[in-house]
């Protein structure tokens, strides 16, 4: 067999990405390879499960069948092996299940940080924080930075600094609502490139100097001297009006906020001759009439725009600076009470195990020792019990450069091992790549591949893989003709963007050219066209009756949301929307639990009572007697803080469901699905119930997945996946190359943060190189991954795809429509589609193609039932219900004793009498005293032992501890059990004497004792404990009838009061 | 004396035959006496289960148990140690955390080779766990943190870090010994090889007890020397050899052994989730109702543990879970919780936080005495959050006054609140918190025959147990601070478990180890996954599995050995006449991928692959996905009309006509709770009063000096600020009133820039005389104008509103808007549809409208003629907008029609005309009402209660 070697995979969707990576496995394990040696990260934990599955379950088919053991053997170049050698691997596999490396690279960096914690600085263990906990978490945070204990602090005073700069000349009323904003968009930012010097510094951003910045002086004193030198020229009254309003609302605006109209106008005309106007002598456009501009006027226009411009700038940089101070102040309470608490999010795992200038990097294993003072190293393999020499990276162009930081020490030994006993293998499609957005980073395909090749010639083998084995010839034909449109793409894209498509573009091929299928591009007028079309085909096809799978993919959750209830409403078609849904929200029995929640933390809370009182939950309420703000209050939160939230939703759904319809499968649903979110929210421990609400209103849930409906999704979340039809009727937007809003943040080659400034609006940022440049990289990269998202749509059918779109028309964006539109066809004709003909502009493949499918759905596997075993001839044991004589003390108890310490002492001072009583057998007076230099040489508390000697003293107690004439047992503190009345009982005899007959055997006379040192006085006192006892001592005393054999009428009880040297006989039994 | 290694067959269950075996010299007459006998288990629910067949076998004979000393290997060690001396865990944490606190961590690189960030108590005493933790976790095998380092042999790559860890515990050990305490492990080991005699035993059987620890072991060897131990296991007839002299399954024999589960496809069910593993044992359940004894349910995951508690629950099955529950989950907990946040924080919320705790509230509300209502007080605490934003305690006082005329008690109460925050805060613990427990719950009388008294009972046991220790503690505890006391206390009493009682009747939910006891025909066990059964350690920051082994602690082939022979003694016991069920999930709940057990695939090579097919493939769906549906259409109280209404209230009833009924007739407003800052009105509040005061002051009516005028708006901020909330401002608020500042402070520059251009303020806040009342469509309106001027040159009116919205805003834009294209859909009043020019326009608020009408109304002294204009005085964020925007084009033809529209509106309110309600809301206030469309929310039959009165 030939070394495994390392390598790169291209794998266009649908070529098999997954096999390629499974075979690679196998192949492994085939070399002898152990499998825990070999570490397979992917992006889901789905993936993760199901990557697991297939490697098991393509073994399982070579060791069972010999074909499929020969095709699995040439394809991991294995020709020797067969069954045997299959099913030698699967055992291998399966046995060393708990220590494989298959996962996420979450999970992974997860599993790294707890083993390393205080190498890392953590306390000890941790736990992850979802979404949903970062929320309550930040609430927490946020509400410890604005509680003020009477004064501000210098920490406060600063953050409120920070805050006003940041949001500087728009002064801001609401600042939680923008700090939470800051958050949202830039922590990441700030957590990437926390650095101040990256944050709105010039010298960063324009290291050669900004001609911009120097021109910021007085824009008063420049507008002054426009106006003069505009005096000497002779415009129109149209004009003169440009002009003043130019000069008069220049002298309101502010800085970072809106250009005010009449400001830009000038402004944007400025630039069209800006060189002009730098010579002297230009002709400037103003209210649709050139203006002639001396030399004057030149240089003072000059001057004002280069004032504006400036200060605009200026203002941005102390703005970004601003944003920075608030995120750093943010950053530094967090960290102290979130993080620092062992409370951290995947990013935070991700972020400790980075490389940082003298922190630890991760290495596999040798010789820990050497070389730790330069570049501290966490050896992983001793901790881990594991041993990594095999990576295989799956969807590698969305691996962050985060990620691939964390991992490279390790993989760089792997690639870089001369005994190429270790391997690097990974494998993905740049035309995928469609989370950047989430730090995926497509480049790093290219560069790793030609850093180790830089190293050594051919240290990684690049191998493509373009047939797919999903589409059909339809399909591919289709994607082939858009995709590698190359002229298009040059007309629509910069060159940029068109040229790195072409170089990664190679025409797709079928591996299935006998697939029947049709794919067409239709044409529908608006939103309700669209929907209408796609509700048109469906009735066609009917895919679900025939057996076909098939998806609606959108690009928004809320399209998707829109579509799948019209096509329930409108075309009754079982349609769901596989969109994370508010489960809590979305229906009447959450609002109104919420609202339950709220009217009784919030009594005053007027909307949340009419709220409850107009539904039907109201009338449960009422029904259980709470109608009144008192009552629901104390119940309800008195039963969360007692059994959770869970449980008190459970109670509530238990009253209302009667309610529901006999057919509201829904609500029942829903209902179960918000006490399994309050089931989560009482795992955080929390009895809150604002947060509670708010972790209930943001709880999403993902809808499931099945097969036998028409699924509608977003292409980001059908990556991955196939489907035998697919439409595609929500294409429509704006240009594909808008940058994404919010900061500019310009990154090193090293991915490190170089610079980052608020970008001043289009009008400035286009007048500046630096800007611009940056703008248009940024427009590239989307333009890129827009075109990707395409890609991904359109590559998910397996037989059918249907383009929808709006015909682009005279609108000049370059969209996806125009896209199509401009590779597809243009020219109206009538598409047919089975029996339909539908407006449209292109098809491919075979109209009818759906007629011949049939309704082959694969079988259900019908799940084995749990039979239930007859009871007829079982041997089984009730089970006895249990009684322990102790808790029959019913008592009460007073609140003040509850949390005293003398309470405690109380329990200690009884433990110690019965301790004292039990050690005594038959009292002897005149032993005493020898007894009591025993007990205290053993450490017995001395009022305990004045408290026993005084009743072992005291003539009215002493015939319970004289050895009486005949002969007699003691038992003390004796345990026993026994069913009484079919109860399974269990005690302890403080005392028992039995007497026998004077062979000794049969016993003629029992008396059992029981002490109480509770401090009761008084004939009166002593009754009423007597009675409260007298159940325990009820059943003592049939107990001890029981084991002396004595009938009941022979047992004595007696109860001896300690603290006032009293016994109290209890009554004999009916 | 010699061991005896005595094998119970499990073609039967255990239990009857461990009775049996007991009770085997016993002849029936007399008691069973077993108290000579001390028998080894290996759960807490095994002794419970061996102790009731004990007893339940004398009862066939009628007679009673003297029960034997039942022990678990753990009980069994600790039985070695000294009685006193030995710390308790809180003392043993608390040295840890000193020790740690103490050392310079540059002295113990190897372990600390980061420094760590800031060495707080919190820090130190999250990792005191951690090392008492490994502490316990060497105990098991009898070592001490110094013995890993020699005892891991030649080698050892963290040889430099353990002898460190070894140094970091003979400080600990030394701290102890200060107090005179030593580490109670370290006690009882001191003695596992020569322990004492148990007194009165004469025998010892070791029960069933697949892997007790070594150090467990080596007590009974030495006991073994003086008294006759015998060992019993179950397992197959003539299967001794699989088993150690110890009872424990032999690691290789189990490892290599295939396990005979017969039907295995017929008794092992893939789920797709905990959710769907519950499902299907609850239909189980359902399938034997109330007959007793046949079923039992065992839970290997405990994330499985709560959908089945639920399942059950809801299928009308009591439950009871052997293992217990955290005291974290008892309502007393939460409330010392809540006390350490207050203590910690002195915050007005953290102090609200607590008032929800019902003990709490219950002790405040009785502040105002035995008929006080909790609810008002919680509502009052509402009310001066939303008002007065206090952000403490102290900072509410001086507003408690005027907020006890609605909310009696409230100032009491809040007075109770303070005092226990003062209480905590300024007291020594734990005397503080005694304290206020006692005054919480000093007027309360438990019955212990309620459950609820009955657990609160036991926790506040559990918390005096913890304030024993607290006292014993001595000199260790010197000098902590009360939070870092909470720090160290409220965790030890979370993780202390209550076992409370088996109901009558109750399922057991049992967990894996306590199965082999469970005798019940029919058994099913949820969880059987992977990393469960068995449980496997992969990877530890301390102990990893390779180092496990060298120092003899428990591996995973011990695990798997004694859960492969477990798994095979439940389903061979049950082969003749039983059944039982292996459920195994898909994925956990939090979504993870989860693995069918290892030991589902000990099966002959040649059915592997099958089996693999059987457990690795697809679970179905996990449940159908519904159609949306409303569990019920929405019945609103009916009401009547209002007799008046304000001017603002046009614009409600302009956007939704029954969204007006619900807020300004209903009057549905939510509280928000959330509210850390100055909403939109609060904040105009303070801008309309500064505003005001200026109109009133004559002194400044003439006033052109922008100077002057801000001093005095800028002082009246002040003023009103003050009053309102106080010296102590909350951070949010010191942003927002600084913007205030900058506005007021630009307002004063527009406002001394249009006096010197002739406006004088005529009348500030001019409200509607009630007398002669405005009417307009039998409705009396009311309103109040901010100000009035006059223009000292030409003598006109105009008619001002401030507005301190965000961006300035236009009178027209705010008043109209354009129709949309298909005006049907809009579901707007007829009225206020107008056409300007032949364009469809349609009102959005008719404030400045009514404003001149309801001038024009006034009497001829004052009465503005003809030519009175209106607008707005804007003071928005970007204060270079700050100025009076004058709705130019007001003309009279738009005047009657905005008269219309308001008349026509107030003769629908008055009539009770509030439907149709509109279905598209920008932002809706009232999205938690309607899903699906707003009429349809709501009851057909009770539409017509807002359809009017004809
Ligand atoms: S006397 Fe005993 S039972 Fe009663 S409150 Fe005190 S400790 Fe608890």
């Amino acid at each position: 067999m030939t070394p495994v070697g390392n390598v790169m995979i291209l794998a266009s969707a649908g070529s098999g990405k997954t096999y390629a990576l499974t075979n690679r496995f196998v192949r492994l394990l085939a070399c002898g390879v152990p499998p825990e040696r070999i570490v397979a990260l992917t992006f889901t934990r789905k993936a993760a499960g199901e990557f697991f599955d297939e490697i098991l379950n393509k073994l399982a088919g070579a060791a069972s069948d010999p074909e499929r053991a020969a095709r699995l053997a040439r394809e991991i170049d294995a020709p020797g092996l067969g069954c045997p050698g299959f099913l030698g691997m699967l055992r291998a596999v399966t046995a060393a299940m708990h220590r494989l490396n298959l996962g996420t690279f979450d999970g992974f960096f997860a599993r790294l940080v707890r083993n390393f914690p205080l190498e890392l600085g953590l306390a000890g263990d941790f736990e992850i924080l979802d979404g949903a906990a970062v929320a309550i978490e930040r609430a927490r945070v946020m509400r410890r930075i604005f509680a003020g204990t009477g004064g501000l602090t210098e920490a406060q005073r600063a953050f409120i600094e920070a805050f006003k700069r940041a949001t500087f000349g728009a002064e801001e009323k609401r600042m939680g609502f923008h700090i939470d904003r800051f958050l949202d968009q830039y922590q990441e930012v700030f957590l990437a490139g926390p650095d101040p010097l990256c944050w709105g510094h010039a010298e960063r951003i324009w290291p050669e100097g900004c001609a911009w910045l120097e021109g910021a002086g007085n824009r008063a004193g420049a507008a002054r001297s426009l106006r003069a030198a505009l005096a000497g020229e002779t415009p129109t009254d149209g004009q003169r009006r440009r002009w003043e309003d130019f000069f008069a609302v220049l002298e309101e605006w502010t800085p970072g906020g809106p250009l005010p109209a009449p400001v830009a106008y000038i402004l944007q005309n400025a630039f069209k001759v800006w060189s002009d106007l730098k010579t002297g002598s230009a002709g400037l456009t103003v209210d649709r009439r050139r203006q002639l501009l001396g030399p004057d006027a030149c240089r003072a226009l000059v001057a004002v725009v280069g004032a504006i411009v400036g200060a605009e700038f200026r203002r941005r940089l102390e703005m970004t600076r601003g944003i920075h101070a608030v995120l750093q102040a943010h950053d530094a309470f967090y960290h102290e009470f979130v993080r620092r608490a062992g409370r951290l999010t995947f990013a935070d795992v991700q972020r400790l195990l980075l490389p940082a200038a003298g922190g630890p990097r991760l290495g596999a294993g040798g010789k820990p020792r050497e070389d730790q003072g330069a570049d501290p190293r966490l050896f992983i393999d001793f901790r881990l019990d594991a041993c990594f020499e095999h990576w295989l990276l799956d969807e590698f162009q969305d691996t962050s450069f985060g990620q691939w930081s964390v991992l490279q020490n390790l993989i760089d030994e792997a690639v870089q091992d001369p005994s190429g006993r270790r391997s690097f293998f990974y494998v993905g499609d740049v035309k995928q790549a469609i989370f950047t957005w989430r730090e995926g980073d497509p480049r790093l395909f290219r560069e790793i591949f030609e850093h180790y090749n830089s190293g050594a010639a051919g240290a990684i083998r690049e191998e493509r893989l373009d047939r797919s084995f999903r589409s059909g010839p339809a399909i591919i034909e289709t994607v082939n003709r858009v995709f590698g449109a190359g002229e298009v793409l040059r007309r629509m894209f910069p060159a940029a963007v068109a040229n790195g498509w072409g170089r990664e573009w190679r025409d797709h091929a079928s591996a299935h050219p006998e697939i029947v299928g049709q794919a067409a591009l239709l044409h529908a007028d608006d939103e309700a066209g669209r929907f209408a079309r796609t509700l048109d085909v469906l009735r066609e096809v009917r895919p679900l009756e025939r057996g076909l799978t098939c998806a609606v993919l959108v690009r928004t959750n809320d399209a998707g949301a829109r579509l799948a209830d019209y096509l329930r409403r409108e075309g009754g078609l079982a349609a769901v929307a596989e969109a994370d849904l508010h489960v809590c929200t979305d229906n009447p029995v959450g609002t109104a639990l919420l609202a339950l929640f709220k009217a009784a933390a919030h009594p005053g809370d007027a909307f949340a009572w009419e709220h409850l009182r107009m539904s039907a939950l109201g009338t449960a309420v009422e029904a259980e007697g709470l109608a009144s703000p008192d009552g629901l209050t104390l119940r309800l939160l008195g039963g969360l803080h007692t059994d959770g939230f869970e449980q008190t939703v459970e109670f509530w759904l238990r009253r209302m469901e009667p309610d529901f319809e006999t057919g509201d499968a829904f609500s029942r649903q829903r209902g179960a699905q918000f006490a399994a979110a309050a089931r989560m929210f009482d795992a955080t421990g929390s009895r809150d119930v604002d947060e509670f609400i708010r972790s209930m209103e943001s709880f999403t849930e993902r809808a499931a997945e099945s097969a036998s409906v028409v699924r509608v999704m977003t292409v980001h979340k059908a990556k991955g996946l196939g489907f035998d039809m697919v439409i595609l009727p929500d294409l429509e937007g704006s240009r594909l190359d808008q940058r994404r809003d919010g900061l500019a943040v310009e990154k090193a080659a090293d991915r490190s943060v170089k610079w980052v400034i608020d970008l001043p609006p289009k009008l400035f940022h286009d007048a500046d190189e630096v800007l611009s440049a940056h703008v248009r990289r940024e427009e590239a990269e989307s333009c890129y991954e827009q075109l990707s998202l395409l890609y991904v749509a359109m590559t998910r059918a397996r037989r059918a795809m249907y383009l929808v779109v709006e015909p682009p028309g005279t609108s000049a964006s370059n969209n996806f429509p125009r896209l199509l539109t401009a590779a597809l066809g243009e020219k109206a004709l009538a598409v047919p589609v089975g029996r339909l003909a539908l407006p449209g502009s292109f098809s491919t493949g075979v109209p009818g193609w759906h007629l011949g499918a049939g309704s082959a759905l694969r079988p259900q596997r019908i799940e084995a039932a749990i039979k239930r075993v007859e009871t007829g001839g079982v041997r089984r044991r009730m089970r006895l219900p249990a009684r322990r004589p102790s808790d029959t003390k019913t008592g009460r108890v007073s609140g003040a004793e509850l949390f005293s310490p003398a309470c405690r002492q109380a329990a200690d001072f009884g433990a110690a009498v019965h301790a004292l009583f039990a050690s005594v057998e038959w009292w002897i007076p005149a032993d005493a005293a020898a007894w009591m230099v025993a007990q205290r040489r053993a450490g017995a508390d001395e009022a305990a032992l004045s408290e026993v000697l005084g009743c072992l003293n005291d003539p009215l107690l002493a015939p319970l501890f004289t050895r009486p004439p005949e002969q007699a047992d003691v038992w003390r503190e004796r345990p026993f059990e026994g069913v009484l009345d079919g109860m399974w009982i269990t005690g302890v005899f403080d005392r028992v004497v039995v007497e026998r007959d004077d062979a000794g055997e049969n016993s003629k006379r029992i008396t059992v004792v029981d002490f109480k040192s509770d401090r009761v006085e008084g004939p009166d006192e002593i009754l009423r404990a007597t009675e409260r006892h007298a159940g325990q001592l009820g059943l003592y005393r049939r107990a001890a009838a029981l084991l002396a054999g004595v009938s009941l009428a022979r047992v004595d009880c007696q109860i001896v009061f300690t603290a006032c040297h009293r016994a109290a006989p209890l009554p004999p039994c009916a | 004396m010699p061991l005896r290694l005595q094998l119970l067959p499990w073609d039967r269950p255990l239990l009857p035959q461990a009775v049996e075996l007991l009770a085997q010299d016993w002849s029936g007459e007399g008691p069973l006496d077993l108290s000579a006998l001390l028998v080894v288990v290996s759960t807490r629910q095994s002794g419970r289960r061996l102790r009731e067949g004990l007893a339940a076998r004398a009862a066939e004979r009628s007679q009673a148990v003297f029960p034997p000393v039942v022990v678990m290997p753990e009980g069994l060690v600790a039985r070695c140690g000294p009685e006193t001396g030995a710390a308790s865990r809180l003392e043993s944490l608390l040295a840890w955390a000193r020790v740690l606190q103490e050392i310079d961590p540059g002295e113990f690189q190897e372990v600390f080779p980061a420094d760590p960030p800031s060495r707080t108590f919190a820090w130190a005493v999250r990792l005191a766990g951690r090392f008492a933790a490994l502490k316990t976790a060497l105990g098991e095998a009898g070592l001490r943190l110094a013995d890993v380092a020699p005892r891991a042999g030649d080698g050892f790559e963290e040889a430099p870090r353990w002898r460190q860890i070894a140094g970091l515990e003979r400080r600990y050990t030394e701290k102890l010994a200060a107090s005179g305490r030593a580490d109670a492990q370290d006690l009882a080991m001191a003695s596992v090889d020569a322990p004492r005699p148990p007194a009165g035993i004469r025998r010892i059987v070791v029960l069933s007890v697949p892997d007790p620890m070594p150090a467990a072991i080596r007590v009974l060897e030495a006991h073994a020397r003086t008294l006759p131990v015998e060992v019993v296991v179950h397992g197959p007839p003539g299967g001794e050899e699989l088993f150690d002299a110890w009872g424990r399954p032999g690691e290789e024999a189990w490892a290599a052994r295939e396990l005979d589960l017969a039907g295995f496809e017929q008794h092992v069910h893939l789920c797709a989730d905990p959710s769907a593993q519950a499902e299907r044992a609850v239909d189980c359940a359902r399938a034997y109702g109330d007959s007793d004894g046949m079923l039992a349910v065992g839970v290997a995951d405990s994330d499985v543990l709560p959908f089945l508690e639920d399942g059950l629950a809801r299928g009308g099955f009591a439950t009871f879970v052997p293992e217990g529950r955290p005291f974290r989950q008892e309502a007393l907990f939460a409330l010392l919780e809540a006390l350490a946040a207050v203590a910690r924080e002195r915050s007005f919320a953290a102090a609200a936080s607590l008032a929800r705790c019902p003990d709490v509230l219950v002790f405040l509300a009785d502040a105002a005495g035995p008929a006080a209502s909790p609810a008002r007080m919680l509502a009052g605490l509402d009310e001066l959050h939303r008002i007065h934003m206090p952000a403490t305690l102290r900072s509410a006082g001086p507003h408690l006054a005027g907020l006890a005329g609605r909310f009696p008690g409230l100032p009491e109460a809040v007075a109770r609140l303070a005092g226990i925050e003062t209480a905590l805060a300024e007291g020594a613990f734990p005397e503080n918190v005694t304290g206020v427990l006692a005054a919480i719950f000093g007027g309360r009388r438990l019955d212990l025959a309620r459950p609820g008294d009955a657990r609160l009972a036991e926790t506040a046991e559990a918390w005096r147990d913890l304030l024993r220790q607290i006292a014993a503690a001595g000199p260790l505890a010197a000098g902590l601070a009360t939070n870092d006391w909470w720090e160290l206390v409220l965790p030890l009493l979370g993780e202390e478990r209550r076992f409370g009682e088996k109901p009558p009747g109750a399922m057991e939910l049992q967990g894996w180890l306590e199965l082999p006891w469970e005798d019940a025909p029919h058994l099913v066990v949820a969880g059987l996954n992977d990393g469960r059964v068995p449980d496997a350690v992969v990877g530890d920051p301390f102990l990893p599995e390779s180092l496990r082994e060298k120092l003899g602690l428990k591996t995973n082939a011990a695990r798997f050995a004694r859960d492969a022979c477990l798994l095979q003694a439940l389903a061979a016991c049950r082969a003749q006449g039983g059944r039982l069920d292996l459920l195994f999930g898909k994925t956990s709940a939090a979504g993870d991928p989860l693995r069918p057990s290892r030991l589902l695939l000990r099966c002959p090579d040649t059915e592997l692959p099958e089996r693999v097919a059987f457990l690795f493939r697809p679970a179905g769906a996990t449940r159908a996905t519904l159609a949306w549906h409303r569990a019920w259409p929405l019945r609103p109280r009916e009401k009547a009309p209002p007799r008046q209404i304000s001017v603002t209230a046009f614009r409600d009833y302009l956007e939704c006509p029954f969204r007006f009924y619900l807020s300004r007739v209903l009057g549905m407003r939510a509280v928000d709770a959330a509210k850390t800052e100055l909403d939109a009105l609060d904040f105009g509040d303070l801008c309309h009063g500064a505003l005001e005061a200026m109109g009133r002051e004559p002194s400044l009516r003439d006033c052109t000096d922008a100077g002057t005028l801000r001093g005095f708006l800028l002082a009246e901020l002040d003023r009103i600020v003050g009053a309102r909330f106080g010296r102590e401002l909350a951070l949010p608020l010191v942003v927002q009133i600084e913007s205030a500042r900058q506005r007021l402070a630009r307002a004063a520059e527009v406002q001394a820039r249009e006096r010197a251009e002739g406006w004088v303020i005529e009348r500030a806040e001019w409200r509607f005389p009630d007398v002669p009342a405005r009417m307009l469509g039998g409705l009396a309106v009311r309103g109040k104008i901010d100000r009035i001027d006059r223009h000292e040159g030409t003598g006109a009116w105009r008619v001002l509103d401030y507005k301190t919205s965000d961006a300035a805003a236009t009178p027209r834009d705010a008043h109209c808007r354009r129709a949309r294209r298909n005006r049907a859909g809009e579901n707007v009043p007829e009225a206020a549809c107008f056409d300007i020019d032949g364009a469809g326009h349609v009102w959005i608020d008719l404030q400045l409208p009514l404003y001149l009408w309801a001038l024009g109304q006034e009497d001829a002294a004052g009465r503005p003629g003809e030519g009175v204009t209106c607008g707005y005085f804007n003071l928005p964020k970007a204060v270079g907008e700050t100025g009076v925007s004058v709705w130019t084009g007001y003309s009279a033809g738009l005047h009657a029609a905005a008269m219309r529209c308001a008349a026509a509106i107030a003769e629908a309110i008055g009539a009770g005309r509030f439907w149709p309600p509109a279905e598209r809301m920008d932002h809706d206030d009232f999205a938690a009402l309607f899903h699906h469309g707003t009429a349809d929310s709501v009851a057909a039959e009770s539409v017509r209660l807002w359809e009017g009165r004809p």
